[in-house]
C-alpha cells in the first residue's frame, strides 16, 4: 500500500511537471492513451522497447508509440481504455526499461499528431503490381545480380546490361552496346506484363542497383530523348518509399514493395521526379479515406527498417529529340544532351569556384613542381614578351624572370593571394583576378599564353571552346599557347593507385536535376564527367575526416585527340600536342 | 597594379559596351617600390603599349612629371627616357582604388593591388 501512494505521488510530480513546462494535460480517469513520464526520444527509449513492456501481456493492444525528437517523455495510444488500464495497472512504477530505470505514466487526453498528411494523387502514369514475382523469382534474380564479391559496400552499386548508362549526359551511347545484354532470365516479365494489360516494347537497357540500408537516390527524372515512354522498375530485398514529387509541388509518398513491378509512363515518366531519401528507415504510410472521401496518404509517425534493395531498371533506347507533351523536364532543347549555359556556369560555380574557395589554402600546400613541358615552353619564351597564365593558381608557372610581362589571372581569390605572396618580388609579375570565359584584356596582347589544367573544369562543350577561342583572341599573331588538360586515360601516369578499383556509383544530385558520379580518388576514369572528390586535411591535424572536409569538383576529362580537336579553329595552327603525366597537351600558334 | 598591365585592361566583356578601353584609374593608395631596372626588357615591351594611354593613366594619378607624351624614335638609345618609362610601367603601383569602364561606368575593384575583373552572369554580353 505504501508503496502504491509513493508510486502515486511519484506520478502527480511528473503530471505537474508536464502541464507547467510541455503544456502536456494528464488526466485522472483511465482513457485510451498514455503518457510515459520519464522515458521518449531523448532518453533513447525506442518501439522495440515498447514491444518489450507488453510481450506478456496478451489482451493489450498497443495502436501507436509516439516519441517526440528531443523529449524524454513519449506516448502510447491503445485499442481503447481497457487495454491501456491493464497496462497501466501492470505496469506503471513498475517495469524497468533496458537501463533499469522505473516507469512512470499517467492517462492523457490528447496525443500530439505526428502524421503528415499528403492529398495530392498518385501520379497519372504510375502503376505498381505488387507480387509481381514470386519470393522463389525474387531469390534467382537476386543469385543472379547480386555483386557478393564486392568487398565495398560505401556506395550503391551499379551494373549496366544493352548500353551503359552514361551519368555524366545521363543517357546512353547507342554506337556502344554492351558485350552483356539484357539477361535471357528477364524475358518472362515482358510476358507477364502483357497479363496486367502492358504491351510494351522489349527494354534494351538495364540499370542494376543495389542500395544498403542508408543509400538512396536524389530526385530525379529519366532523360526523356534517350528512352522511350515506358521505365520499369522491378524490386527486389526490401520495400522503400519512393517519393514522386511534381513541379506543382505535388508531393506524393508511394510504398514500393519488393517483389513489385514499377510501372512509369505518361506523366510519371514524363513530368514527375523520383527519388529515395538515404535512410535506414521508412515511415509507415498509411492509406486514408478522408471525410470528403478522397483517398489520403498518411506518413505515420511509425517506421520500418529497411534491407538492402536490388533495383532493375528497364529501359528502350531511342533516337532524335523527345516527343512528349510535358515540357517542363524534357530535354529536346538541349543539343546532343548538351548544358545549357546557366546550368553549366551555374555547376561551376557550385563545383569548381566555391571548391577552390574553400580548398585554396590546402590545395596551394600540394602545388610546388612546375611540368617539365610546362617549364620548357615557359623559357622558351623570348624577352620582352607579354606572357598570360590564364587560371594560375597559387602561381607556380609564374617564372622568376625579370625580361617578360607575366599576367597570371585566376579566378579564385583564395588563391590569387597565395599567388600574390608567391610573385611579389618578380618585378613583371602581376595578379589579376579574371574569368577565362570573360578575360578583360586586349585582343592580341599576348605573346604566350599558357592555360594549365583549366579548361577541365568547364561542363559543357560550348564554354571549352569559348575558352580557347578566347586564347585565340588573345594573341599576337604569330604568338604561342600552351594548353594542358586532365586526361581520361591515367594508365600512362602515376595517378592510379595499385590494387585500387573504381566504383564511381555514389551519385550526387547537381542542379537542374543533373547527377554526377562522384569519382574514387587514384583510380582509372570510367566517365568523362564527373565529380573528383578533394579531402581537406590540415598537416598537424591527423584527426579522422569528416564529410564536411570534402569538397567535390567537377571534372571533364580529356579523350586522346579531344583536345587537338577543340583547338581547330581557323586562327590557330597547332604545333604538337602530347601526353605527359595524365594529361593532354597542345602547343597552338596564332596565325 | 602597374599601369603596364592597366594598359592591357578592357571592360569589354559587359554587355553593351562597345571598346570599354581605357579605364579610368580612381586610386585611394599609390605605391613606389623600387624594381630593378633592365633597360632591354623596357625598350621591348615599349612598342607592344598603347602609349597616350599609358600617359593619360600616369597623368591622372599624379605621376607623369617628365614623361613624354609621345614616344620619340629611337626611344631605346635614351636612357634617361627609359628610366623614366621603367618607373610608371613598374615603380608606381596602385595598392587600392577601382578602376571605371569608360562607358557603363562600373567599376572594378583595386585591393591589395589586385585589380578584381570579375563579372556576374547578368553583367556579360
Amino acid at each position: 500500500m505504501e508503496r502504491n501512494k509513493n508510486i502515486e505521488r511519484k506520478c502527480k510530480r511528473f503530471s505537474a511537471r508536464l502541464k507547467s513546462s510541455k503544456g502536456v494535460s494528464c488526466v485522472e480517469y483511465p482513457c485510451p492513451n498514455i503518457v510515459l513520464c520519464n522515458v521518449g526520444q531523448a532518453t533513447g527509449f525506442t518501439k522495440e522497447d515498447v514491444y518489450k513492456l507488453v510481450e506478456d501481456l496478451k489482451t493489450v493492444n498497443i495502436q501507436k508509440f509516439i516519441a517526440e525528437k528531443g523529449e524524454s517523455h513519449s506516448f502510447l495510444v491503445f485499442e481503447d481504455t481497457n487495454s491501456a488500464a491493464e497496462f497501466y495497472h501492470t505496469s506503471n512504477g513498475k517495469a524497468k526499461v533496458r537501463n533499469g530505470t522505473t516507469i512512470f505514466m499517467n492517462y492523457v487526453q490528447s496525443v500530439p499528431n505526428d502524421e503528415i498528411t499528403c492529398t495530392d494523387g498518385i501520379p497519372k502514369g504510375l502503376s505498381i503490381l505488387p507480387d509481381f514475382i514470386s519470393h522463389d523469382e525474387e531469390q534467382k534474380y537476386i543469385n543472379l545480380f547480386d555483386w557478393t564479391t564486392e568487398a565495398n559496400l560505401k556506395n550503391r552499386q551499379v551494373k549496366h546490361y544493352g548500353y551503359e548508362f552514361r551519368y555524366g549526359s545521363n543517357d546512353v551511347d547507342l554506337n556502344s552496346p554492351l558485350p552483356e545484354s539484357i539477361p535471357d532470365e528477364c524475358n518472362m516479365l515482358w510476358e507477364r506484363l502483357k497479363t496486367f494489360g502492358f504491351d510494351i516494347e522489349t527494354p534494351d537497357q538495364l540499370t542494376v542497383n543495389k542500395y544498403c540500408p542508408g543509400q538512396g537516390i536524389p530526385s530525379h527524372v529519366d532523360r526523356h530523348s534517350p528512352f522511350s515512354d515506358t521505365i520499369l522498375s522491378l524490386s527486389l530485398g526490401s520495400d522503400v518509399v519512393m517519393d514522386w514529387r511534381h513541379h506543382s509541388n505535388k508531393y506524393v509518398p508511394v510504398v514500393v514493395p519488393s517483389r513489385s513491378m514499377l510501372v512509369m509512363q505518361n506523366e510519371a515518366r514524363y513530368d514527375w521526379q523520383h527519388g529515395i531519401q538515404p535512410r535506414t528507415w521508412d515511415p509507415v504510410i498509411d492509406i486514408r479515406k478522408s471525410s470528403d472521401g478522397q483517398t489520403e496518404r498518411v506518413i505515420t509517425g511509425d517506421t520500418k527498417p529497411r534491407d538492402t534493395r536490388i533495383s532493375l531498371t528497364f529501359r528502350k533506347t531511342r533516337e532524335g529529340p523527345c516527343q512528349c507533351q510535358f515540357k517542363t523536364l524534357c530535354d529536346r532543347g538541349t543539343v546532343e544532351g548538351e548544358l545549357s549555359d546557366d546550368l553549366a556556369s551555374h555547376l561551376e560555380e557550385l563545383h569548381v569556384h566555391q571548391v577552390y574557395e574553400q580548398i585554396a589554402g590546402h590545395f596551394s600546400t600540394t602545388r610546388h613542381k612546375r611540368w617539365p613541358r610546362v617549364d620548357e615552353f615557359l623559357h622558351s619564351v623570348s624577352p620582352g614578351a607579354v606572357l598570360l597564365d590564364l587560371g594560375a593558381g597559387n602561381g607556380k608557372n609564374i617564372l622568376n624572370r625579370n625580361d617578360i610581362l607575366q599576367i597570371a589571372g585566376e579566378r579564385s581569390s583564395g588563391l590569387l593571394l597565395e599567388c600574390a605572396g608567391h610573385t611579389q618580388s618578380i618585378p613583371g609579375a602581376q595578379c589579376v583576378r579574371l574569368d577565362l570565359l570573360h578575360t578583360p584584356l586586349r585582343d592580341e596582347c599576348a605573346d604566350a599564353i599558357i592555360c594549365i589544367a583549366v579548361i577541365h573544369h568547364l561542363s559543357s562543350a560550348a564554354r571549352r571552346r569559348q575558352a580557347v577561342s578566347t586564347i585565340s583572341r588573345l594573341l599576337r599573331p604569330g604568338g604561342r599557347a600552351l594548353i594542358t588538360v586532365w586526361a581520361k586515360d591515367q594508365s600512362k601516369s602515376n595517378y592510379l593507385a595499385q590494387n585500387k578499383e573504381n566504383h564511381d556509383t555514389n551519385l550526387v544530385t547537381m542542379v537542374g536535376g543533373l547527377n554526377l558520379p562522384v569519382h574514387e580518388n587514384r583510380t582509372q576514369f570510367r566517365h568523362s564527367d564527373l565529380l573528383v572528390p578533394w579531402k581537406l586535411r590540415k598537416v598537424e591535424d591527423k584527426k579522422p575526416l569528416k564529410t564536411s572536409d570534402t569538397f567535390l569538383r567537377y571534372y571533364h576529362v580529356f579523350e586522346e585527340g579531344e583536345l587537338v580537336q577543340l583547338c581547330e579553329m581557323p586562327h590557330l595552327e597547332i604545333e604538337s600536342s602530347f601526353y605527359e603525366e595524365g594529361n593532354w597537351c597542345v602547343v597552338c600558334k596564332k596565325r | 597594379m602597374k599601369l603596364i598591365t592597366h594598359n592591357m585592361l578592357t571592360s569589354k566583356c559587359l554587355k553593351g559596351v562597345v571598346t570599354g578601353y581605357p579605364l579610368a584609374i580612381n586610386a585611394t593608395n599609390i605605391k613606389v617600390t623600387e624594381v630593378d631596372f633592365n633597360p632591354e626588357f623596357i625598350s621591348r615591351i615599349i612598342p607592344k603599349l598603347d602609349w597616350e594611354v599609358l600617359w593619360r593613366a600616369a597623368d591622372s594619378i599624379g605621376h607623369s612629371d617628365g614623361l613624354p607624351q609621345t614616344i620619340e624614335p629611337k626611344f631605346e638609345e635614351n636612357s634617361d627616357f627609359l628610366k623614366k618609362a621603367h618607373k610608371v610601367l613598374l615603380e608606381v603601383e596602385i595598392e587600392e582604388g577601382n578602376l571605371v569602364c569608360p562607358e557603363s561606368g562600373r567599376r572594378f575593384p583595386i585591393s591589395k593591388g589586385i585589380p578584381n575583373m570579375l563579372l556576374t552572369e547578368a553583367e556579360v554580353q
